[in-house]
């Protein structure tokens, strides 16, 4: 079996849509997933690096998992339905401890799946009101969660880090949009995300193998810490 | 989705053991090498020697032959048996103390030595210390929360390391310096020579029982929550999905590429490759479930089983039988790591190239040639699926097992036409494009055959292509089957290739005249021309001359004119034999001809005399002729014209006699022009062609090339012509008049004058007068200046000369010629302007030798 270079993970709340995501990306299909038992993993060949991805289970049960399953991770995608405010709303409470175990310099990736659900047509934020959401395209729901909402949660997460905002990808381009039954914007997340990726694995072959690093010495940010008064 | 990966065996029945004792129960087992050690509830070990036998049917099973058994003396169970071969050594835990017994006779080792206070115990089967005559053991204490690591060797055991754990240890694996453990929330590695210590994931042991085995080097395999099967290396990862079992999943050991899990009434059997539950073998009150060196033994309280793998090349055929390509893939590179790497090469070719087979009858065709591809396929092996396509002298047979299930492509479409037709399509792009490859050495006669076959059956125009081509088509099946599908002209080129050109020219032939039919050129006669064009084979040009220039003397005569040139350089045919051949034929005999004369211009008399005269017939023929063949006169006549006025070879007297009496006048004035009888050509012209912008272009013509006085003595025959005092045509004259005023420069004034008639006026002939004035004029000018230049010249020369006579030169013997530099002897010598001396026969050798005029000889020479 080929040794993957890098690890990315999926992480999310049952339901938002992982599986499905990585189906549609390495797959090109959309079809129906069965819950997801425990993990899978794909490995995908990106450049001269193998790429594993990580599904996790979404499942409360599993969650105990998620920690190993983050350890080394050069990338964690966490998933939320944008129908959902719960799902986004778990990703804080539930799974962001979890990546505690990910890289140094692991980047964080927040995915709003299932916009096909919802109505989206492109309407400025501050119109994007409850009141207004009547006149709404006819089958469709008014989405629950605003990208504005991912981009408030990425901030936070950075804060959670200690890491500054200056040193990592900026909000906007962090934070997706997707569905994984149409396809939208599924292989710009995941080529966006892969081409992050390369100069981590290339800082970490340069190191040593990550899987080395001494957890007695690890220090969880190493860059600059934020939020520190001089 | 199943495959048989394993058998149950029975090794040890009930009866061996315990008889109708019904309250003996098995604890714990131990196999090493053909030892197999049972330990009891009533505190007994059980020695038996285990033998395998394989029956004729290959069918494996088991016999056991006890050997000892032994009663520990306690009233307390076996709980664990482990042996250390390299000591012939038997560790027993019982009543929580590890003894030491003789792996032979179960006596303890007369040292006594022991461990106490183990709950459980495992070996490092990937030991540190390095010490072949000592096994590390690690054992969970009586002692709260600690792990103690001992190294036992013969008759003596050592404690290495004690490690207190941060809640009380359950269950262990060990691996180098990492133990795995099972605590009672959490599973955790711990490093036990760092101290270092890393979480895994959390589980509650309360509930379920944990399992930690070490499936390899720094990999364990530990019960997840919900079932599952978790991987972690001792990093803390996870490098495989997890497997998922039963929720009360009881033993699990791995068996490569296969994970075996024991619930209360399943064995499961898992693949590592891809996680997929691959069997389940029905197994009620299972207890045990371990792997020894590879072999799973299960067992229930009162009985012990063997799972006995099935090859794997059995399993894979299995998948491969089922058409599971897949995952018979799957397995097969699996198993590299298990088998010999030739062996293994061997194999895993030969299941590419069945799953190439399975993907094909299902028309997956970009995988069926992927899968050919990277599996070597003999391409016969497919061409032979194909009836008839197999040339009948191929030596192929093929390869036994036969690698897929079908006789040939009629069974697998089973007569579907259109799927027949796509695998042929297949096929043709297949075969071409391997055929340039390496994959095609050795066969290429087999290739190239069965894909002209394909080609012609199907009628694709490739099959010309190929046959244009390098090709290594055997001529025989080739032809035969050509002939079949009524491909005569791509038959032809068949012939071609082989150098059979008669064979091919014959069949042609055939086809132009109707005798055959094949549509595959309409210029097939055209193509026939080119082809006799460029044939080598001078013979087969003659023999088919006839028939060609009977089809179309003007194309066929080709087969003579465009010959390439390096034949007609080594001359090979005689023109003469040309030209009596093509007798039948006048307009192929003219082209041939001018091909002669005006192309290869070869200078000789007959040639240039045939062609005016040809020619001359052809018009006169055509004159003669009622229909009015106006145009292919006129053709002919300039063709005439041109080849009379550029030619010189050919006997003009000849033309000349042939032509008198015909009303070629014009013909007749370049003739006699050639004669030099201007007089003759330029009366002809004027008085019986009255054609005088003729005349005046045949002076022009006559005088090419020739010296200004020639030029004016015609110009001035034709004005006299004009001027013939017997008669006194107005026309003439007029000629006379616009001849002079045009072309006043072609005459000499002065001679004009003496025969131009007095009652002209000079009103008439002003213009010529004026130029004839203006060139005097200018003559005289030009001449005065020309002389006026060559006096200037004359002077300087003279200077020149006055100048050297000016100082005398002294000549003494010290002074030497500066060519020779020998001194002068006599009195004359040579003196160059730049006032260099030499011997007189000096100068004159040195301008025989040199062109070096005497002006840049160097005069530096002088002493
Ligand atoms: N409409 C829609 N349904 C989706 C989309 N992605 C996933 N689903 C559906 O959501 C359900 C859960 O998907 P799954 O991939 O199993 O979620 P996971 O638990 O996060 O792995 C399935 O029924 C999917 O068919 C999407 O983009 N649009
Ligand atoms: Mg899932």
């Amino acid at each position: 079996m080929k040794k993957p270079d890098g690890k990315v993970v999926l992480l999310g709340d049952m339901n938002v849509g992982k599986t499905s995501l990585l189906h549609r990306y390495m797959e090109r299909r959309f079809q129906d997933t069965v819950s997801t038992v425990g993990g899978a993993f794909y490995l995908k060949q990106w450049g001269p690096y193998n790429i594993s991805i990580w599904d996790t289970a979404g499942r409360e049960q599993f969650h105990g998992l998620g920690s190993m399953y983050c350890r080394g991770a050069a990338a964690v995608i966490l998933t939320y339905d944008v129908n959902s405010l719960q799902s986004l709303v778990e990703l804080e409470d539930k799974f962001l401890a979890l990546t505690d175990s990910a890289s140094a310099d692991c980047i964080f990736a927040i995915v709003g799946n299932k916009v096909d659900l919802s109505d989206d047509c492109a309407s400025p934020p501050d119109e994007n009101r409850p009141e207004k959401a009547v006149a709404g395209c006819s089958s469709k729901v008014r989405k629950q969660v605003r990208v504005e909402d991912a981009i408030a949660l990425y901030k936070k997460i950075l804060k959670y880090k200690m890491l500054d905002e200056k040193d990592v990808p900026a909000a906007e381009k962090m934070c997706f949009e997707t569905s994984a039954k149409t396809g939208y914007k599924v292989d710009y997340l995941f080529e966006t995300v892969f081409d992050m990726v390369v100069p981590i694995i290339v800082r970490q072959k340069a190191e040593g193998p990550p899987q080395t690093v001494d957890i007695t010495d690890y220090k969880p940010a190493k860059r600059t810490k934020s939020g520190c008064c001089a | 989705m199943s495959v048989k990966a394993f058998k149950l065996v029975s090794a040890v029945e009930r009866e061996m053991l315990m008889g109708d004792k019904n309250h003996i129960n098995i604890e714990c087992i131990e196999c090493c090498g053909k030892n197999l050690y049972i330990g009891t509830n009533d505190c007994f070990i059980y020695h038996f020697m285990l033998d395998e036998k394989v029956s004729t049917s290959g069918k494996i099973t088991f016999a056991a032959t006890k050997q000892l058994h032994k009663y520990l003396g306690f009233k307390k169970p076996v709980s664990e048996l482990k042996a250390a071969s390299a000591l012939t050594r038997l560790l027993v835990l019982c009543d929580n103390t590890i003894t030491l017994v003789n792996m032979m006779n179960l006596e303890p080792v007369p040292s006594g030595a022991r461990i106490k206070g183990a709950v459980t115990f495992t070996l490092n089967e990937n030991p540190v210390s390095g010490d072949p005559f000592c096994v590390e053991v690690c054992i969970i204490s009586v002692k709260r929360r600690t792990i103690q690591m001992f190294m036992v060797f013969e008759d003596r055991v050592q404690i290495v390391k004690e490690v207190v754990t941060p809640e009380q240890p359950c269950a262990v694996a060990v691996d180098g310096y990492y133990l795995c453990l099972a605590l009672t929330t959490q599973y955790i590695i711990l490093n036990y020579n760092t101290g270092i210590s890393q979480d895994l994931f959390p589980y509650c042991s309360d509930e379920k029982r944990p399992i930690v085995k070490r499936i390899g080097r720094q990999e364990f395999l530990l019960a997840g929550p919900g079932g599952l099967g978790m991987f972690a290396t001792v990093d803390g990862i996870s490098q495989r999905a997890p497997v998922h079992w039963s929720e009360n999943v009881i033993g699990a050991a791995l068996c490569f590429p296969y994970v075996v899990a024991l619930d209360e009434e399943f064995i499961t059997v898992h693949s590592m490759l891809d996680q997929q539950q691959k069997q389940t073998l029905p197994f009620k009150e299972g207890h045990i479930l371990q792997d020894f060196e590879g072999k799973v033994i299960v067992a229930t309280n009162k009985g012990v089983y063997i799972l006995v793998p099935l090859p794997l090349e059995k399993q894979i055929q299995d998948l491969l039988a089922s058409h599971r390509v897949e995952e018979a893939l799957v397995l097969a590179k699996g198993a590299r790591r298990n088998i010999p790497k030739e062996k293994f090469q061997v194999m895993y070719k030969r299941i590419l190239q069945q799953a190439g087979f399975i993907q094909f009858a299902q028309l997956q065709f970009l995988e069926a040639k992927e899968l050919f591809r990277s599996g070597q396929l003999d391409v016969r092996e497919l061409i032979s699926l194909y009836p008839f396509l197999l040339p009948t002298s191929s030596s192929f047979i093929r390869s036994h097992p036969p690698l897929h299930e079908y006789a040939d492509l009629n069974q697998l479409t089973q007569g579907d036409q259109e799927k027949m037709i796509k695998c042929k399509q297949f096929l043709m792009s297949y075969l071409n494009e391997v055929r340039s490859t390496e994959v095609a050495n050795g066969y290429k006669e087999d290739i190239d055959t069965a894909l002209l076959k394909l080609y012609a059956e199907a009628n694709h125009e490739s099959l010309l292509d190929l046959l244009v081509s390098e090709n290594f088509c055997l001529l025989t099946d080739s032809a035969a089957w050509l002939e079949k599908h009524k491909k005569y002209f791509a038959l032809g080129l068949l012939y071609h290739y082989n150098g059979q050109d008669a064979a091919a020219l014959q069949l042609w032939v055939q086809i132009v005249d109707g005798d055959i039919e094949d549509s595959t050129r309409s210029d097939l006669y055209e193509y026939v021309v080119d082809f006799l064009t460029f044939c080598s084979d001078q013979d087969l040009v003659w023999k088919y001359s006839e028939w060609v220039l009977q089809k179309n003397e003007e194309v066929g005569v080709q087969i003579f004119t465009k010959r390439p040139l390096e034949e007609q350089e080594k001359n090979n045919m005689n023109p003469d034999d040309v030209i009596s051949c093509l007798n039948k034929y006048p307009k192929a005999r003219i082209k041939y001809l001018e091909h002669l004369v005006l192309e290869r211009k070869i200078e000789k008399e007959k040639y240039h005399t045939h062609l005016a005269a040809l020619y001359l017939e052809a018009i006169l023929q055509l004159k003669s002729g009622t229909t009015d063949n106006c145009m292919e006169t006129i053709e002919l006549l300039l063709k005439l014209r041109s080849l009379l006025q550029k030619s010189d070879l050919y006997r003009i007297h000849f033309i000349l006699d042939k032509i008198r009496g015909t009303d070629l006048h014009m013909e007749s004035a370049i003739l006699y022009g050639k004669l030099e009888e201007h007089e003759k050509a330029l009366h002809i012209l004027v008085h019986e062609l009255k054609d005088f912008r003729a005349a005046e272009e045949y002076c022009i013509w006559n005088s090419e090339n020739r010296d200004l006085q020639y030029r004016r003595r015609l110009f001035h025959m034709l004005l006299s012509v004009y001027l013939n005092p017997d008669s006194s045509d107005c026309a003439l004259v007029m000629a006379a008049v616009d001849l002079l005023n045009n072309h006043a420069a072609e005459f000499d004034a002065a001679l004009v004058l003496q025969l131009v008639p007095d009652s002209w006026s000079v009103q008439l002939l002003s213009p010529f007068l004026a130029g004839a004035v203006r060139q005097s004029i200018h003559t005289k000018r030009m001449t005065q200046v020309a002389l006026g230049l060559a006096q200037a010249e004359n002077l300087i020369y003279k200077y020149e000369k006055v100048k050297h006579k000016g100082a005398p030169i002294l000549l003494s013997d010290k002074k030497v010629c500066q060519v020779c530099q020998n001194p002068f002897c006599e009195p004359a010598f040579v003196r160059y302007p730049n006032g260099g001396v030499v011997h007189t026969h000096c100068a004159a050798n040195r301008h025989q030798n040199s062109n070096v005029t005497p002006h840049s000889s160097s005069s530096s020479s002088e002493t």
